[in-house]
Order: C-alpha cells, then structure tokens, then sequence
C-alpha cells in the first residue's frame, strides 16, 4: 500500500519545480523573440526595392484615379531591378567586409551580442534577398540571373571610378585661380626686382650672361642673383621639357 | 520571417504616359530629405532606363565580356588622330580631341567592365595631360594626370612623371616630391621611366635646396 500522504510533498515539490522551469522557459524564449523583432535593422530602408516594389503595385492602384495611364512597361522594371541588384550587392560586400572584424569583436567582448543578432538578421535578410533578385531577373529574360550580379557590380566599380574622376576634375577650377594668383605674385616679384636697382634690372635683361658675369657685377646685385638663376631656368625648362615630351606622349 | 520578404515601403510613384519617365508626385508627403533621395534615385533610374532601351531586344545588359567593340574603335580612332595632332604640335586640337575620346570612354555604359574604362582613361587623361603641358597650362595638366595616375597607378610612370613635372613648374616642389617617390615606390627607379623620374628628382630637391 502506497503512503500517498508522504509521498505528496515530493511531488508537490517536483510538481513546483517543474512548473516554474516551464514558466520561466516560456517567458524569457518571448521576452527573446519580442526583443530580436524590435531590433534595428542593419542597414537603412532599401530605397530602389521600395521603387522596384512600387512600380511592380503602381498599375492595379493607380486605376482608379485615370484610365489613361499605362501599365508600367517592362524595360523600366528591368531597370529598376538593375537599381535593386547593384544596391544588394553594395550591402552583400558591406557585410562581407564586415563580418571579419564583428566576429572578432564579439569574441572579445567588446561588443554585446544584439549587434550580432542584428548582423546575422541581416545577413539572412540579403540572403533572401538576393535570392527574390535572381528570379525576378530569370522571370524577365532566361539565364539573366546568371549575370544580372556580374552587371550590377561592374555598374557599381563603374559609378565609383566614375564619381572619383568627376572629384578630380571639379578641382580644376581651384587649382586654376591659385596657380593664376600664384603666376600673378611670381610676376610681380620679378617686375619689383627689375624695376628698383636699375644696374640689376640691366642685368637681369640679358638673365643668361648675368649667372655668368655676376662676380664681376656689383655687390648690390649679389642679392639678385638668385632670383636671375631662378628666372633663367624658368626660361629653359620649357625647352627642355619639350625635347623630352618628343620621346613620350605616344602610346 | 518568412514574410518579410514581401513588406515594403510604398512610394507613391508617376509614370509619365509618353516618356515613360517615372517621377514623384508634388503632393505626397515626405521631409525634404526623403524627396531629394527619391528623386535622385529616379534620375538614375531613368537614365539607366534609357541607357537599357537602347539595347537589342531583351533589353538586358549583355554579361560584362565580351565588350562590344564598336566604342572602343570610335575611342581608339579619336586617340590616334589626337596623337596626331599631337606630333604636328597642334597642342589645341590634341587636347580637344583626346576631351572627345574621355567624354566618350566616361560614358561607356555602366556593366562594361570598369578595368576596361580605367585603362582607357588612363592612356587618354594622360595623352591629354601631356598634351595640356604643351601649351604649358600647368594645372590642367596637373589635374589630368592625377587622374590618370589614379585609374592606373602600376605601369603608367609618365603620368607619374607628368603629375610631378606640372607640381614642380608651379614651383610646389615639396607635392612634386612626395608624387615623385610615390611613383618611384610603384615603378621601381631600374625602369627607363624610372630614371626620368629619379633625374626629375633631383632637380625638384636641388629646387627645395634653393627655396
């Protein structure tokens, strides 16, 4: 015969226990989800599949307001998913540069494990995403998922390079008014110079026979001459440069 | 999570009938910011479009290689009359035709390969960087090969060459110094351009020696 009486508080024990394991379990595995889904998305909204995805809906919605508008013609969905991939891919290499040094971070410590939550959240988002491009493009034209990424990452080193050269070439401007300025300042350095002793500016007329004579000139020109030599080979460089230009150039 | 795929922000987007240009309605409401993004955004948008149009029927991008040849051979033709011009010391009319052939490889549509539009463009800014020498317009010329220098930096020491040479007729001989060891750091001082850029050198340091 069974002593249920003593055995009651055993099992009230383990019947505690366990309910309160359970309880616990569940609470925190929402507590979890709820804080992972009010996480912050890695990277910003992504602006050209918003676009690609509002064109995709414009027809059907737009219907009400005119008859008249056409549907939306499929050269300007590729485009838009053109848009679409070469942002995907901007974000993938983002990702991809950064996973390195997170995981390294994250070993150590230095940073909490949300930050990871959010990084693999994103990294399985571009997966999908990724995936969703590729057939979209199969849909439009057979095999293009195949190069529709090769296409999109030339277009984004394109843009890149293209952006760079465009930098180079905006200085020109400035580059320009402060060699002009500068040209302007040399000038009148060397007018200042030839005008006040008038023996020197005499000189400096005839540059490359005062290198030559200047011992034999005053001690007020020793000054000057430094500023001869200077002009003297300002006055043969050109020359040189040129014979030298001759060999090159050619490609 | 499955569905998230699927949830995006709606743009209230209009689609002009006959250009087919798409654009952003006036009356929706969006921060300056946005607007400025979004339309920026549209702008690539339908240039690429119209790039895309201008395609053969299935209006994709071809895959990057082959490149079709018939831009490279207008690109070509242009570089060698500009050479042309060049060795007649028409400097003027080199440069005007070496602008032609870099306006031309800029706007080599986006999906060739951008090795391919650096090469190009390194020969063409520094053809007309040296071009711009001759007429001895010392900052253009500064800015082409620095161009130049920048698409190709690895065996193209006459860009290297001409970025200092420029810095130095500007009298900004400490520039012209630290491009010269640069590109003697990538081009090695054994090289036939190299010892032009170490005689270079030693002008621009008896130069800083003087100043």
């Amino acid at each position: 015969m069974v002593d249920w009486l003593s055995l009651a508080v055993p099992l009230a024990y383990l019947g505690v226990l366990i309910g309160a394991l359970a309880t616990f379990s569940s609470l925190y595995r929402k507590r979890k989800s709820r804080k992972a889904a009010s996480l912050e998305p890695w990277f910003p909204a992504h602006l050209q599949r918003d676009i690609y995805f509002s064109l995709m809906h414009l027809d059907p919605s737009t219907q009400q307001t005119e008859k008249k508008l056409p549907a939306v013609p499929e050269s300007v969905l590729k485009a838009s998913l053109l848009r679409r991939a070469t942002e995907d891919i901007r974000r993938v290499l983002a990702l991809r540069s950064q996973k390195q040094a997170l995981s390294v971070l994250l070993q150590r410590g230095s940073v909490g494990d949300d930050l990871w939550q959010r990084f693999l959240r994103a990294e399985k988002e571009m997966e999908d995403e990724v995936k969703d491009v590729v057939a979209e493009a199969n849909a439009y034209a057979p095999n293009w998922g195949q190069t529709i990424f090769q296409s999109a990452n030339e277009m984004m080193n394109n843009d890149l390079y293209r952006k760079r050269m465009d930098d180079h070439q905006s200085k020109l401007a400035e580059e320009r008014a402060f060699w002009d300025k500068k040209k302007a300042s040399i000038q009148e350095g060397f007018m200042k110079e030839l005008d006040t002793p008038e023996e020197s500016g005499a000189a400096a007329a005839k540059a490359p026979e005062a290198a030559v004579t200047s011992t034999s000139a005053a001690p007020s020109v020793q000054s000057d001459e430094d500023a001869v030599l200077v002009e003297a080979e300002s006055v043969n460089t050109p020359g040189s440069g040129g014979k030298k230009k001759k060999g090159k150039g050619k490609k | 999570m499955a569905s998230e795929i699927d949830i995006f922000n709606h743009y209230p987007l209009f689609i002009d009938p006959s250009s087919k240009a798409i654009s952003l309605p006036q009356s929706s409401a969006y921060t300056s910011v946005q607007r400025s993004n979004i339309n920026t955004e549209l702008q690539e948008l339908n240039d690429l479009h119209r790039s895309l149009l201008s395609l053969d029927p299935p209006n994709i991008p071809p895959p990057p290689l082959p490149v079709n040849p018939k831009r490279s051979a207008q690109i070509t033709k242009l570089r060698d009359s500009g050479n042309a011009a060049y060795r007649k010391n028409n400097h003027a009319e080199a440069v005007r035709l070496y602008t032609y052939a870099i306006e031309m490889a800029l706007a080599r549509p986006g999906w060739e390969p951008v090795t391919l539009a650096r090469e190009e463009l390194a020969g063409l800014f520094g053809n007309r960087a040296q071009a711009l020498m001759g007429q001895q317009a010392w900052p253009e010329g500064y800015i082409d090969a620095k161009a130049s220098v920048d698409s190709k930096p690895v065996g193209n020491v006459k860009a290297w060459w001409r970025v200092a040479k420029c810095l130095a007729e500007m009298s900004r001989y400490a520039e012209a110094k630290s491009f010269i060891l640069k590109g003697l750091e990538i081009e090695g001082r054994t090289s036939e351009g190299g010892k032009e850029l170490v005689a270079l050198l030693e002008d621009v340091d008896a130069a800083l020696q003087r100043a």
